[in-house]
């Protein structure tokens, strides 16, 4: 499973809280890929997704959350993908 | 000082646009005259042009209006209104997106109405609009 973090460099709420959010998932989901994206490097990619805020979360492709979740919500959402997917 | 009037002929807006402006708490009045006229001065117009460059960039009156909370707050930073201006990137590249999809799906309507002799009751285009789905970009996540 890859997570993809999109932000805006400089954005300092995203600076505080993406270590959690990391470790979160990578807590949650063995194995787990994790990617930080600044927004203005991958806007293409960005746009393709359909980002439209930021920060933004996207799990194997799919834009989940377009504001930052919290630790909570990322491990729920990370849980019921690899259900679905298993 | 301004009166309306001079500082719509200053900006190059019209009066209307300029009451607008003010029932939408974008600008106000500094005073107002002995005869109840509302006055305006130099920094209405900056304002006002600070408002309308917003607007040619594709802010909303409602983003222009957090802009313009940002510019007069001293604990802002430059990196709060970048912020605003890399999300206004991402909506403007999105629309481009969806505006291009939709030509190419009028390109291939215009490529298959060969036949412009055709009454209109049979136009492909017609029928194809009808059926609904072909402009129809596809579904972004926009929550």
């Amino acid at each position: 499973m890859k997570v993809e973090l999109f932000y805006s460099p400089g954005c300092s709420q995203c600076a505080v809280v993406r270590e959690d959010l990391k470790a979160t998932a990578e807590r949650t989901v063995a194995g787990i890929e994790w990617r930080e994206l600044s927004v203005l490097e991958d806007l293409d990619y960005a746009v393709e997704l359909g980002v439209l805020s930021l920060p933004a979360i996207a799990v194997d492709g799919e834009l989940l959350f377009s504001s930052l979740p919290t630790p909570h919500q990322l491990r729920d959402a990370l849980i019921r993908r690899s259900t679905t997917r298993n | 000082m301004l009166k309306i009037g001079k500082l719509a002929a200053l900006v190059d807006v019209s009066i209307d646009t300029l009451r607008y402006y003010e029932r939408e708490g974008l600008i106000e009045p500094v005073d107002r005259s002995e005869s109840g006229y509302r006055v305006y001065d130099k920094e209405s117009a900056r304002r006002i042009h600070f408002i309308k460059q917003a607007q040619h960039c594709g802010f909303t009156l409602a983003e222009i209006r957090e802009l313009l909370v940002l510019r007069g707050r001293e604990k802002a930073c430059c990196g709060d209104v970048r912020s605003r201006a890399i999300e206004k990137k991402l909506q403007i590249e999105h629309k481009i997106r969806v505006m291009r999809a939709m030509s190419k799906a009028l390109d291939q309507l215009i490529v298959e109405c060969a036949d412009e002799a055709q009454p209109v009751k049979e136009c492909t285009i017609i029928a194809a609009l009808e059926r609904a789905t072909v402009l129809m970009p596809a579904p972004g996540h926009e929550s």
